[in-house]
């Protein structure tokens, strides 16, 4: 009997192209089972990617996909988003394509409030190009572009997408996958900007590198250093630092969603132009040419 | 998307320029632009401020929500053609405005449009010099970036702009091409012709006929020849879930390194666009026949080598036209056809000849090339290019 997910799975493209050991499989399974227990409809969601491993997810998922250019997802799929306000539109991005080269377009879809969905896998390290650092690789981390070790720190993205304006903000890891497909079912139907981090391991590029190495040992620590909100709330500054704080970390309503926003501007100017028009006609006494 | 209640192209006319009479409007060269977009169908519009190209943007979001359409400004230029692109890939008309430096930033994107043969308007209002050069002066400096700007070997449709009316006309024909071959299309202004005002008529603009003769500006054209069609249409949504990719892909949508299917898909996009030459070449000719010499101008240029033939003609020399609309792809036959019964062919640009070296590479087994660029932001004069004629011809004649 076929999965409950193949329904939404290019089964003819598989095996998929990650490495053995990749945890984005694991949260791509959970985005699946996420459209599975919300029935979306095919016709009217649309996956966008940007460039890197991450983003491929797109490529196997059976709906509208797009498999775009590095960092700007987000900006396309804000166009869809305004062009067709019915579709579903969600954002596979990575910690390189998403923090870095799409950086901007993040902070800006969070400003909008725009009603899309983005996923951000996070395995902090660019693992398509060979294992270069990442704006999210550790202090300290080894990668083929900083061989002596990271010496810059790393964003908190989820506090980042608080502060830009993002209204359902949300982090889980691989390690723990349950809690993540909850958040993607609640960022799809949440109405506004959900960003949801998936913290995964890349025992691959990153991995081979830096402790605590293999995959099982990568998952078993993502576990140990996941700690709650109310958890971390309790914490210095200083025990936070190498903590991944999971759950709904930000959830706010009220706040201007861009697309109905933009819907009620239509609304008045077609009003006013309807106006507008029927003064021009009896100024003109019904002759304007 | 909403339904445009009325007949918005009286209202769209009437509030971007200014009445004169019935049928004729005064009205700023990018404004022309926008009206035409909109009047072409145009109902999704992303950009980011930048001079001289922003009151097509300004236009847009004044017009676009009575129309039913979508405005938005984006957070840089690549966010903007990227969202066109998305909002393409539904089905809408979309379009983006710019100048020089904006351009560079969405040259990456570009070529992802024409990878995924989305159609889209891109039009590059230019300013002289490169970086960030002088905003408020013309020039048609961006005429190769325009060709070759985006990496890997690419089609590419390239129209110019030379007056108000050709803001408004060329701004629909390049729609039209971008639907029908389903690939952008680049339409270049400069700070002239984009920021000065003019009177035309938007009513009469099916008289403007160019001399290629088969364009017809009549909303729903299709060309009769209809020979090779281009790939299957993305489209996002309307009962189709396809998937679209940057990366060379085959029939079904999805990516293959298959050398063959490589070759045949990039030589198809390319061939797409080199096999309607015809079709897609607009030009003009005057004094057909007539000259020794023969200007070729295209853009603002364009006007100044008018104005410099209507001189030569009080002065008997002996000069003939050849005003191009469309710089890409190559309008060949044409620059072959006059190449081979004149002396001279003067190419005038706001550039260090950039067509110029496009157009000896076609035409100098026939003629003498010469180019005469400007890059002082300035335009030139009818007289110095006058003057370079009279100084050709008497070169010639004192052999």
């Amino acid at each position: 009997m076929p999965l409950d997910i193949e329904q939404y799975l290019h089964t003819e493209r598989l095996p998929h192209m990650w490495c053995a050991g990749c945890g984005i499989g694991i949260v791509t399974g959970a985005f699946l089972r996420a459209m599975v227990d919300l029935g979306l409809k095919r016709e009217e969601t649309v996956v966008v990617g940007g460039v890197g491993c991450s983003s491929r997810a797109a490529g196997y998922v059976d709906v509208g996909t797009m498999h775009t250019i590095h960092g700007r997802a987000l900006a396309f799929a804000t166009g869809i988003k305004m062009a067709r306000p019915e579709f579903t539109v969600i954002v596979l991005t990575g910690d390189g394509d998403g923090a870095a080269i799409g950086g901007n377009h993040l902070i800006h879809a969070c400003r909008r409030n725009i009603d899309l969905t983005c996923i951000l896998f996070n395995n902090q390290v660019y693992g398509m190009t060979g294992g270069q650092v990442s704006p999210m690789t550790g202090w300290g981390d080894l990668a083929t572009t900083a061989p002596y070790g990271q010496v810059e720190t790393p964003f908190d993205l989820c506090r980042l997408a608080e502060a830009a304006g993002a209204t359902f903000v949300a982090r889980g890891t691989a390690a723990n996958i349950r809690p993540v497909e909850e958040y993607i079912k609640q960022g799809i139907q949440h109405p506004g900007f959900a960003f949801i981090e998936a913290v995964v391991p890349c025992p691959m590029e990153y991995g081979k590198r830096n402790a605590p190495g293999g995959v099982l040992a990568m998952l078993d620590d993502e576990k140990a250093r996941s700690i709650s909100k109310a958890e971390a709330a309790r914490l210095t500054p200083e025990e936070l630092e190498d903590k991944i704080v999971t759950g709904v970390l930000h959830h706010k309503v009220g706040r201007p969603e861009f697309q109905r926003s933009y819907a009620s501007i239509v609304a008045r100017a077609q009003a006013e132009a309807a106006e507008q028009a029927e003064t021009l006609q009896s100024e003109s006494g019904g002759a304007v040419s | 998307m909403l339904n445009c209640p009325m007949h918005m192209d009286q209202w769209h006319s009437h509030l971007l320029g200014e009445r004169v009479d019935q049928s004729s409007l005064v009205i700023q060269g990018n404004r022309a632009c926008a009206l035409g977009a909109l009047d072409a169908g145009v109902r999704f519009f992303a950009g980011y401020p930048i001079s001289p190209s922003s009151e097509i943007m300004e236009a847009m979001a004044d017009r676009l929500p009575a129309a039913g359409g979508v405005f938005i400004q984006m957070e840089d230029e690549i966010a903007s053609i990227c969202a066109c692109i998305g909002a393409a890939l539904t089905g809408e008309l979309a379009m983006t405005a710019t100048s020089g430096p904006g351009f560079s930033l969405m040259q990456e994107a570009l070529g992802y449009a024409i990878m995924v043969e989305t159609p889209l308007l891109i039009v590059n209002v230019m300013r002289v010099g490169p970086s960030t050069g002088r905003p408020t002066a013309p020039s048609q400096g961006d005429v190769m970036q325009a060709r070759w700007g985006t990496h890997g070997d690419h089609p590419a449709i390239v129209l110019a702009a030379s007056n108000v009316a050709d803001m408004y006309r060329l701004t629909m024909a390049a729609v039209r091409f971008a639907q029908r071959f389903r690939t952008p299309v680049i339409l270049l202004a400069d700070q002239l012709v984009g920021q000065m005002r003019e009177s035309f008529s938007p009513e009469l603009i099916g008289r403007y006929r160019l001399t290629s003769g088969d364009f017809d500006f009549t909303p729903g054209y299709i060309h009769p020849d209809l020979a090779r069609e281009v790939h299957r249409p993305h489209v996002l949504g309307s009962g189709s879930h396809p998937h679209v990719t940057g990366l060379f892909h085959d029939d079904t949508g999805f990516p293959t390194n298959d050398p063959e299917k490589s070759d045949s898909f990039l030589r198809e996009l390319y061939n797409k666009v080199a096999h309607h030459r015809n079709e897609l070449c607009l030009y003009d000719v005057k004094n057909e026949g007539k000259g020794r010499v023969c200007i070729v101008a295209y853009g603002s240029c364009a006007r100044t080598a008018r104005a410099a033939w209507k001189l030569a003609d009080q002065e008997g020399l002996p000069v003939e036209v050849l005003h191009l609309y469309t710089l890409f792809p190559l309008p060949v036959e044409i620059i072959q056809q006059v190449a081979r019964r004149v002396e001279f062919m003067l190419i005038p640009e706001l550039n260090l000849g950039q067509y110029a070296h496009e157009v000896r590479k076609m035409a100098e087994q026939w003629t003498t090339v010469i180019g005469m660029g400007k890059i002082d932001g300035t335009l030139f004069t009818p007289r110095e290019i006058l003057d370079r004629i009279a100084e050709l011809i008497g070169k010639y004649e004192s052999v």
